[in-house]
């Protein structure tokens, strides 16, 4: 049993209490973007509420879960306790001090600029004084994860350190190197701008470090999901992990080639040459490996879970499967959701293909589908897994859990579908109202109306996802219970020091990153760079 | 390995089920993303190409 | 579970890593394919301009905008794109021709694309986006801006009229402009 509970759940309730509010919000916004009447239908609440549900989704409910989840693994999968409960809960004091000025500030009207606020457009300080005090917490967590490492490793001379840990330092790692860009972003730019100090700022310059960020970003959300593929999925199948060290290498290619492909945000953009592009766009062909290797360990785990229930043949293994288990069925739905929104991920890297989509619906359902989907649906498998060691009781019944995963993917399906054909139509990103009178925008109507009932359906889901965890009254004490990850076929007994640490992987992502970003960030300090004057919000 | 983290698989047990896997295994594997493949190659031709030079 | 089964592991690994490697292959050589056959590439000029006193520019003074045909015969429409218009709003291009639009933003980042086309580009302050194109169908299509600019975002979008070649019939300035409809 996890020493640090509270601490744990905390995280845990946050990022959740966040979600649900966030999910109303989405529901909201889609109705008024629909040719349907809704209640304060008005730009400004509309980009308010927009910019809400963006750093609510974005940055409360996966960098509490991340961290919290972190904190988990740490004491469960290393067997010891925190190197520091005082220091973790000081991180956590310091986020949630920097999500309640994110949330005043949002409140306040004065930062509507999205969740991405892109300048010269600028919001009150307080946005990102509160954005920053969240990433200030999260590096407190890295700390604490690195040194708990460090310390396994100075305990346990040789030792492997368990997948889910190597993993979940591998994510805090790259999170480091992640925030680099929007800090300096928001430190050396942002900050003096809206606190009067300077009255320019260099445009191309913060996209380019904002997309520093963008894209590593997405792979820090998604480390859970791959985390809970590994090292917990193949457990609750009944079988094992089909190979540890192909775990750890995807890991690691995840740490190299999520970082220098943020470029593949910018291919529409006028400040970067056709060479760079192009590089990034490699990179991130690259970062697809990872990925296809993961789909194929797990499958193959899966394989060996049903074989040895029985499952006999080239698929008869599949239905030998325990799809009953809330785990083992999340891990189903989001692997389907992961075709889809990983195809649309193959499309928008393309180069000149991006062009067909880029900010278009397609790619807010691109996102919704594999993070809202792929990724959310494992952080609802995992709580319902580790629920038990947390707090010694179990989540409301197993068919609710289903019933609630269920919706949760079909409402996603249903809600992105045709999102992703009016992109294609045209449809295009962060609108507040379309003038369906338009016969060119009319015909969209009926589709923006089925989407808007796949956001219903998603709704339920997030409450059901919260009822099911809340305490009750009347309700069954489990035995105090540890957690325990899934065992590879072969269980380490060493492995080279190189998986086993990160020395080597730092190094060659200060390379890449050199090779990808130096010229690009360079040719902002060479000549005269052009300055934008910033814009405080306005119009409506 | 802890003695508590055990699942109580045997070794002959795995060994049985390992005999056949990962046939399956890559077999799905193959089928998915063949037809992602197949749906990206769609798009490519069908709707990317006919909208036309840009650049 | 012997040395052997282990090693057979790492072999349907490998296996599988070359299938997926191969996959990836296939995409990279078919983009490529399209930017230097069918010249599709993203724009990307990278052309500098001082936002600030943009409407002083040669280039972009409100009396320079909207389509033109220059002396050697290129086709190109200039806009620029401010909070929240496009101005022009409307602008004429001919089908089937070779033409350029160039865009610039005196304010904050825009972006635009053309419906059912692979016209697409964002729109930053200090820069002037450029986009070589063939028009193929005619019609008066959307041209939204998909980046949010700020609360009048939704409303800001233009149109792109696309004539039959024919009817393409630039004045003696060269200039060709939107007839109200
Ligand atoms: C009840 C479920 C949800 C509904 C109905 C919903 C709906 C929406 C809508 C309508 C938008 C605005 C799109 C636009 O104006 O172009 C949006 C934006 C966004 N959604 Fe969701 N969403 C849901 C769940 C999620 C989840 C689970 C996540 C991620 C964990 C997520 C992440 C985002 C982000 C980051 C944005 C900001 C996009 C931007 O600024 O353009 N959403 N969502
Ligand atoms: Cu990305
Ligand atoms: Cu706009």
């Amino acid at each position: 049993m996890p020493q640090n509970r509270r601490l744990i759940l905390a995280h845990l309730w946050v990022a959740f209490s966040v979600f649900v509010l966030a999910a109303a919000l989405g529901v909201w916004q889609m109705w008024v973007r629909s040719p349907l009447a809704a209640p304060q239908d008005t730009p400004a609440r509309y980009y308010q509420s927009v910019t809400g549900h963006g750093v609510s989704m974005a940055y409360v409910l996966t960098t509490f879960f991340i961290m919290g989840f972190g904190y988990f693994t740490a004491e469960t999968a290393l067997k010891t306790p925190l190197p520091s409960a005082r220091w973790a809960w000081a991180g956590f004091w310091t986020a949630l001090a920097g999500v309640a000025m994110t949330v005043a500030a949002i409140l306040s009207g004065q930062a509507s600029v999205l969740y991405t606020f892109y300048p010269p457009m600028t919001a009150t300080p307080w946005f990102y004084v509160g954005l920053v005090l969240v990433v200030v917490g999260s590096w407190i967590w890295v700390a604490v994860m690195l040194v708990a490492m460090a310390r396994f490793k100075r305990a346990n001379p040789g030792a492997p350190v368990p997948l889910a840990m190597y993993a979940t330092v591998a994510n805090a790692i790259m999170w480091l190197w992640t925030t680099a860009g929007v800090s300096a972003e928001i430190l050396f730019q942002i900050l003096p701008a809206v606190f009067g100090w300077t009255q320019t700022i260099d445009v191309g310059l913060s996209r380019t470090l904002f997309s520093w960020t963008l894209h590593a970003i997405v792979y820090f959300w998604l480390f859970p999901a791959y985390i809970a593929f590994y090292t917990m999925a193949p457990r609750a199948a009944g079988g094992r992990l089909y190979s540890d060290t192909m775990g750890r290498l995807s890991f690691v290619l995840f740490l190299l080639y999520s970082l220098p492909v943020g470029m593949h945000h910018l291919f529409m953009d006028p400040e970067h040459s056709t060479g760079f592009k192009f590089i990034q766009m490699s990179l991130t062909a690259l970062v697809s490996i990872p990925t296809l290797l993961t789909v194929f360990t797990i499958s193959a785990s899966m394989e060996l879970a049903g074989r040895l229930r029985g499952g006999k043949g080239l698929f008869g293994w599949i239905k030998a499967l325990p799809w009953e288990r809330p785990m083992v069925l999340a891990t189903g739905l989001a692997f389907f959701m992961l075709w889809f929104g990983g195809g649309g991920g193959l499309i928008n890297m393309s180069y000149g293909m991006n062009a067909m989509v880029h900010n278009t619906a397609w790619v807010t359902a691109h996102f919704h589908l594999i993070f809202g989907g792929t990724v959310v649906i494992m952080y609802f498998a995992i709580a319902y897994e580790i629920w038990p060691s947390l707090t010694g009781r179990a989540p409301l019944s197993v068919a609710t859990q289903r019933l609630q995963l269920w919706l949760w993917a079909i409402g996603m399906m249903v809600m992105t579908l045709p999102w992703h054909y009016l992109g294609l139509q045209g449809q295009w990103r962060r609108v507040a109202s379309f003038n369906y009178a338009d016969p060119r925008i009319g015909p969209w109507g009926p589709l923006v109306i089925v989407s808007l009932a796949g956001g219903v359906l998603l709704l339920v889901s997030a409450v059901m996802f919260v009822m099911n965890l809340l305490p009750r009254r009347a309700q069954v004490r489990l035995p105090e219970q540890g957690y325990s990850f899934a065992l590879a076929v072969h269980p380490p007994q060493r492995v080279p020091a190189a998986l086993n640490g990160f020395t080597v992987w730092n190094v060659l992502v200060a390379i890449l990153m050199l090779v990808a970003y130096g010229f690009p960030i360079l040719q902002f300090f060479i000549g005269n760079s052009p300055q934008a004057v910033i814009h405080p919000l306005t119009g409506g | 390995m802890h003695e508590d983290d055990h699942d109580g698989l045997t070794p002959a047990q795995i060994a049985e089920a390992m005999k056949a896997t990962p046939r399956g295994a890559l077999a799905l594997a193959g089928i998915t993303t063949g037809l992602l493949m197949a749906a990206w190659l769609a798009m490519y031709f069908l709707v990317f190409l006919p909208r036309g030079s840009v650049g | 579970m012997s040395e052997a089964d282990e090693r057979a592991i790492v072999r349907s690994e490998i296996r599988w890593a070359v299938v997926a490697i191969a996959a990836v292959s296939v995409i990279m050589l078919a983009v490529i394919f399209a930017a230097i056959a069918m010249h599709i590439n993203p724009p990307s000029n990278v052309e500098r301009i001082n936002p600030q006193d943009l409407h002083l520019s040669a280039e972009f003074t409100e009396a320079n905008l909207g389509t033109k045909v220059e002396a050697n015969g290129q086709i190109t429409a200039r806009i620029v794109a401010t909070q929240f218009a496009f101005v022009p709003r409307c602008v004429v291009l001919p089908a089937d021709r070779p033409v350029t639009l160039r865009f610039s933003s005196p304010d904050v980042i825009h972006g635009l694309l053309v419906s059912g086309t692979n016209v697409n580009t964002m729109v930053v302050p200090g820069y002037v986006s450029q986009v070589h194109t063939v028009l193929r169908k005619t019609g008066d299509l959307l041209m939204p801006c998909h980046e949010y600019c700020g609360l009048g975002h939704s409303e800001m979008s233009g149109t792109i009229r696309v004539v039959p070649s024919a009817q393409f019939r630039p004045g003696p300035d060269g200039r060709v402009a939107c007839a109200a409809k």
